[in-house]
């Protein structure tokens, strides 16, 4: 227990004194930030100069499709920041220790390569949640001065679903990079990670009926659905893409309202929220890099 | 008296197409004993000193250390070891590496705040407020001994433990290898400098190509009337490959 402690808190200010580290989270607060900031100039630009004519939309319908799409940019932008993070500090957290030498030290004392891994990946959980929180919260800040859209509460569980899928990816690239050099580990992690997400999404269309009902295909499809990571989300994108729908068939006068999509196709084409099997798969995925990590850490010879 | 390490019958190769890189070591070292392993280099010496740290397996072979595995975290609590080119976490200070390790070997604060300080100051680090990335190798190898002494073992281990260090640095490590042994510490020398060597050990091996070559008190391997560094040279060049001689461009060169 002393051992997984001394390793989680020597490796955390480690991490805070990384400047990647540093540098990816200016990034991404600056990048909220000016999200946010040009949200409020690009809304108040537009109020000033379309709101005069006698076709004229209602300024309160106008501002809330800024704000959400507000929201959906945040989303996007927390996940694209969590992600980087996640490959910020998969990539050092354990490599550089062996890489360095510095490992010879550490396990010439008196403590195992399970408690050095669990205080490595214990620290990088802690750090990662920390930063990704930060952000979240200024993030929540924005909404707070720009308008939430109504997802407030929505955008707090994308926030968690997106810390668990960065979580998943940093452990995978934790555990290669106790195989390989940390560049080519966060490259096959980027692969695969991108390989996951095209098949979780093709399989959402496959659910939705939107592939066709070719039997190979759909055998297929839950195979590979299988055997990759499936990244968990919140049901905002498609609250976000609900609230759009309703706001521009309220504004859009030119269709007739027969051949308007419904409601129902728009939201069958996203994703919804994971469901328990989604979780649980999560929960296993995470076990699995967790334990392949460790099994690396324990096979080194330094 | 129980020994402190065994090493019966060792070997080790790396990979299974490799030749061995230890090939049936055997030697036992007691409480208060000085050993020096000697050797050219990729003798097997750093190979060996490892396995007994629990840092790599062994491949054939018995090693115990303090009767236990050395892959067992227990079995290391007693022990010391300064290796060869030593490495810490970069971004830490010199203060923390060694706060770091004292939690590692267990020891509680009181005895944290006692033993830090007074390491730094024996290893000249303790005015020291850079980080690990910005120390020079002979700092590195001086923080590597301060660590390896810090939770005052009974199995020292030093791997090459002078190469960078400064005159000053080598007497006060000679005179620590000295206050050790006489307080029943038995330590592990693995060094090139044999008059180092000479001065400090009791008992010495001597390695080439992974083999033993020759194995006993200071007394038995160096024979009245000669020194350590004669007898390494004739016993590993009598059992070295055959080596190339100066390269044809030196010797244009000579006769320019």
């Amino acid at each position: 227990m002393n051992g997984t402690v001394a390793v989680a808190r020597y490796t955390l200010v480690e991490l805070s004194r990384r400047r990647i580290l540093l540098v990816f989270f200016i990034i991404g607060a600056l990048g909220i930030a000016l999200i946010g900031i040009g949200l409020k100039v690009f809304s108040s630009a537009f109020n000033n100069v379309v709101i005069s004519g006698p076709t004229a939309p209602d300024p309160a319908k106008l501002q809330r499709a800024f704000e959400l799409g507000f929201v959906n940019d945040l989303i996007g932008a927390l996940g694209f920041f969590a992600l980087l993070i996640a490959f910020g500090i998969g990539m050092t957290v354990i490599y550089h220790d062996l890489d360095s030498g510095a490992a010879i030290s550490i396990f010439s004392k008196p403590v195992s390569r399970a408690a050095f891994t669990i205080g490595k990946v214990a620290a990088a959980v802690i750090a990662m949640i920390a930063i990704v929180g930060v952000l979240s919260i200024e993030a929540r800040l924005m909404m707070l001065f720009f308008g939430t859209g109504g997802l407030g509460e929505a955008l707090w569980i994308e926030t968690v679903a997106q810390v668990a899928n960065a979580l998943t990816v940093m452990l995978l690239v934790m555990a290669l990079s106790t195989w390989m050099n940390n560049i080519v580990a966060a490259i096959v992690a980027f692969v695969y990670n991108t390989v996951g997400g095209f098949v979780v999404l093709l399989h959402s269309q496959l659910q939705a009926g939107f592939l066709g009902d070719n039997q190979i295909l759909k055998v297929g499809l839950n195979i590979v659905y299988w055997l990759v990571p499936h990244q968990l989300m919140s049901d905002a994108r498609r609250q976000i893409a609900l609230a759009q729908f309703d706001l521009f068939s309220s504004l859009d006068t030119s269709t007739p309202r027969g051949q308007r999509p419904s409601a129902d196709q728009i939201v069958s084409s996203i994703p919804g929220a994971s469901g328990a099997g989604d979780i649980i798969w999560w929960v296993f995925v995470v076990c699995l890099f967790a334990g392949l990590a460790y099994y690396a850490v324990r096979r080194r010879q330094v | 008296m129980a020994a402190v390490v065994s090493v019966e019958g060792l070997r080790k190769r790396y990979r299974s197409r490799d030749p061995w890189a230890v090939d049936g070591v055997s030697f036992a070292l007691e409480p208060g004993q000085a050993f020096g392993l000697l050797g050219p280099n990729g003798a097997g010496k750093s190979t060996v000193v490892k396995i007994i740290a629990g840092l790599l397996r062994p491949g054939e072979g018995k090693v115990t250390l303090f009767g236990s595995d050395p892959g067992n975290p227990m079995a290391r609590q007693d022990l010391g070891f300064a290796p060869e080119d030593p490495d810490f976490p970069k971004f830490l200070r010199a203060t923390e590496v060694l706060d770091y390790f004292a939690s590692l070997l267990g020891l509680d604060e009181d005895e944290r705040k006692r033993r830090i300080p007074e390491t730094l100051a024996f290893a000249g680090l303790d005015k020291e407020r850079r980080q690990i990335r910005q120390f020079s190798k002979g700092m590195k190898q001086r923080l590597g001994i301060a660590q390896a002494i810090l939770g005052r073992p009974k199995l020292l281990i030093l791997d090459e433990p002078t190469a960078d260090l400064d005159p000053l640095g080598r007497r006060d490590v000679r005179a620590l290898i000295d206050q050790l042994k006489a307080s029943g510490v038995a330590v592990l020398l693995n060094s090139h400098l044999l008059s180092e060597v000479e001065l400090v050990c009791d008992t010495v091996a001597i390695l080439a190509r992974g083999r033993v070559l020759k194995e006993g008190t200071m007394a038995e391997v160096v024979p009245e009337g000669r020194n350590l560094e004669d007898v390494f040279v004739e016993l590993v060049q009598a059992n070295a490959p055959p080596r190339d001689q100066l390269p044809s461009f030196i010797k244009e060169q000579d006769k320019s």
